[in-house]
C-alpha cells in the first residue's frame, strides 16, 4: 500500500458516484448477508456432518461471494473516476475465494451450538478481516491508468468498522429470536459490507499516470462482471426464498 | 372491566365450552369461571367472563347467533366478587371429587393420561394460542388423579412444539436469556405475563381461577418444553411458587436448570 502523496505532480481522480448502484450494492450485501445467516442458524441443527458442511459452505458461498464480493464490484461499478478500468482474472477470482473461504470458517466458528464470546469476537474478526482483505485485493485487481494510494489511518478506520459491526451482527443473529432476528442481522452486516467499503474508497486517492497498464486488454470488463454479479444476485434471490419457503412449509406441517 | 355472567342452553354439551370458548377468546374475552350441568332442552352452560366493555356488543352478538346455542341470557356482574360467592366448576364435576390436594399443583403423583392428551393435542396446535378452551376440556377428560400430570405432558409436548416453530433458529442461551428471549414473548401470546430474574409471573391465568384448582403444571410443562433445547447448559426446571387459585394475586413460576 502506498502512501497518500506519492506522485503529486500528476492529476488526482475524483471518485463520483451513481447513487442508485450505491443503494443497489447495500440491497445486495443485506441480501447476501440474509441468505448467509439462513444457513449459517442452520449449522447447529444439521444432523450430519454433510449436512453440516453443506450449511457451512451455503453460508460462507452466500456470504462471501454474494453479499462481500458481488457487492465490492456493484459499487466499484458505481464509482466513475474518469478512466477505464478492467480487473485481473486471477486476483479477482482469488478476492471471491478469499471471501468465500474467511466467511464459511467464521460462521462455522459460530454456528455451532452456544454463542461464547470468544468465538464471537473470534469471528466477527475473521470476518472484518475477509472483508477488508477482499476489497483491497479487488482494488489491487483493478487495471486502469491511474495509481491508487491509500491515506493508512482510514484504512485502519475501514478495517476495524468491518470487524466491529460483523461482530454485532453475528451476535444478534444467534442470540436473538423472532422476526428481527435474521432481516436485523443482515442490515447490521450489509452496513458492515458496505461501510467498509465506502470508508476505504474515502482512503483512496486516485493519480492519473497515463498509459495503460500490462495485461489491461486481458481483463475482465465491466460488461462481463456486471452479467457475473446478475448470476449472483439472481441465485442469492432464489436461495433466500427457496430456504424461506421450505421453512415456512416445514413449520407450517410441523407435528406437536 | 368488569365481569359478564352468559348462560348458554344447547342441545347437547359435547364440546360445547370448547366451541364457545373459542368465541369467547375471539372476542378477547378470557373465561373466569363456567358451570356445565344437564338441562331438559339439553345442557346449560354458564360463563362467567371478563374482557373489554367495548367488544361486549360483538360477543353477545357472535354467542347469539352461534349454531350451538338455542338459548343466551347475558347479565353483568360485579368484578371482585368474595371467595364465598365462588362456585368453582371442578368441584361440581365428577372427576374432581377426589381432586388431589391444592399444594401449588404438585399433589397428584399419577402418570398423565397420554391417550386424552395425544387426542386433544391436534387441537390445541390447530387453534394456538387459544388453547385454554382445550385445557379446561382436558382437564374434565382425564381423571381427577391423573389431571395435573396430563396438563404438565400438554404443557411440554406444547412447549417443545412453539420451540420448534418459532425459537429454533440461533445458539444455545444462558437461562436468563433464554427466559427473555423465548420464554416470554412465547408466554405473551397465552397469558398476560412478566419476568423478574428467574421468575415468571402470570396475571389472570384462565386455568388457576380463585377458589379453583390450579392449572400451573401445564405451565410449568410449557417453559420446561420450550427451553428444553435451548440452554447452553442444564436441563429446565419449572416449578409453581404461587398460585391464584390461592388467592395470590398472580401465579408465579420459578425456573431453573
Amino acid at each position: 500500500m502506498e502512501s497518500r502523496g506519492k506522485g503529486s505532480f500528476m492529476q488526482d481522480m475524483h471518485q463520483h458516484y451513481n447513487y442508485l448502484w450505491v443503494a443497489l450494492s447495500y440491497v445486495v450485501a443485506v441480501l447476501g448477508s440474509y441468505t448467509a445467516l439462513q444457513f449459517a442458524l442452520g449449522i447447529r441443527l444439521a444432523r450430519t456432518p454433510r449436512r453440516r458442511w453443506i450449511a457451512v459452505a451455503g453460508a460462507g458461498a452466500a456470504m462471501g461471494g454474494g453479499a462481500i464480493w458481488a457487492m465490492h464490484f456493484i459499487a466499484m461499478l458505481a464509482c466513475s473516476i474518469g478512466a477505464q478500468a478492467t480487473y485481473d482474472v486471477m486476483l479477482t477470482g482469488i478476492s471471491a475465494l478469499l471471501a468465500i473461504v474467511v466467511c464459511s470458517l467464521a460462521l462455522a466458528m459460530v454456528g455451532d451450538g452456544a454463542f461464547r464470546w470468544s468465538h464471537g469476537l473470534g469471528a466477527g474478526t475473521l470476518m472484518g478481516l475477509g472483508i477488508a482483505g477482499t476489497h483491497y485485493l479487488g482494488m489491487s485487481a483493478m487495471l486502469m491508468s491511474a495509481r491508487v494510494s491509500y491515506d493508512i489511518r482510514i484504512v485502519a478506520l475501514s478495517v476495524v468498522t468491518a470487524v466491529l459491526a460483523s461482530t454485532v451482527a453475528l451476535w444478534l443473529a444467534f442470540n436473538l429470536r423472532g422476526r428481527l432476528q435474521v432481516l436485523g442481522s443482515a442490515l447490521v452486516l450489509g452496513a458492515a459490507v458496505c461501510g467498509m467499503h465506502y470508508i476505504g474508497m474515502g482512503a483512496a486517492t486516485f493519480t492519473e499516470r497515463g498509459t495503460l497498464p500490462a495485461g489491461f486488454d486481458q481483463g475482465v470488463g465491466g460488461d462481463h462482471l456486471g452479467r457475473v454479479i446478475f448470476a449472483i444476485v439472481v441465485a442469492l434471490l432464489v436461495l433466500a426464498l427457496g430456504l424461506s419457503i421450505v421453512r415456512q412449509y416445514r413449520r407450517a406441517v410441523l407435528s406437536i | 372491566m368488569a365481569e359478564l355472567e352468559v348462560r348458554v342452553i344447547s342441545e347437547r354439551r359435547e364440546g360445547l365450552l370448547v366451541e364457545l370458548g373459542r368465541v369467547v377468546s375471539e372476542h378477547d374475552h378470557v373465561l373466569v369461571r363456567q358451570r356445565l350441568a344437564p338441562d331438559t332442552q339439553g345442557a346449560s352452560l354458564t360463563l362467567v367472563l371478563r374482557g373489554p366493555d367495548e367488544r361486549r356488543a360483538a360477543l353477545e352478538r357472535a354467542l347469539g347467533t352461534h349454531p350451538r346455542v338455542v338459548r343466551l341470557e347475558l347479565a353483568p356482574r360485579e368484578a371482585a366478587m368474595p371467595p364465598d360467592e365462588v362456585v368453582p366448576v371442578a368441584a361440581e364435576l365428577p372427576q374432581a371429587v377426589s381432586a388431589p390436594p391444592k399444594t401449588l399443583g404438585y399433589g397428584a403423583a399419577s402418570a398423565a393420561d397420554v391417550v386424552q392428551v395425544e387426542h386433544m393435542l391436534p387441537s390445541l396446535a390447530k387453534d394456538y394460542p387459544r388453547i385454554f378452551p382445550w385445557l379446561i376440556n382436558l382437564e374434565y377428560a382425564v381423571a381427577a388423579e391423573a389431571r395435573e400430570a396430563s396438563l404438565h405432558l400438554a404443557g411440554r409436548r406444547a412447549g417443545a412444539w412453539v420451540f420448534r416453530r418459532d425459537f429454533l433458529f440461533g445458539a444455545r442461551l444462558a437461562l436468563g436469556d433464554a427466559l427473555r428471549r423465548i420464554a416470554l414473548p412465547a408466554l405473551r401470546e397465552l397469558v398476560l405475563v412478566e419476568l423478574h430474574g428467574h421468575q415468571l409471573h402470570v396475571r389472570g391465568c384462565p386455568l388457576c381461577q380463585p377458589g379453583g384448582l390450579s392449572g400451573g403444571r401445564f405451565f410449568c410443562g410449557f417453559v420446561e418444553g420450550l427451553l428444553a433445547d435451548a440452554l447452553a447448559g442444564g436441563v429446565p426446571r419449572a416449578s409453581e411458587v404461587s398460585c391464584h387459585c390461592h388467592g395470590e394475586p398472580e401465579c408465579v413460576f420459578k425456573v431453573g436448570s
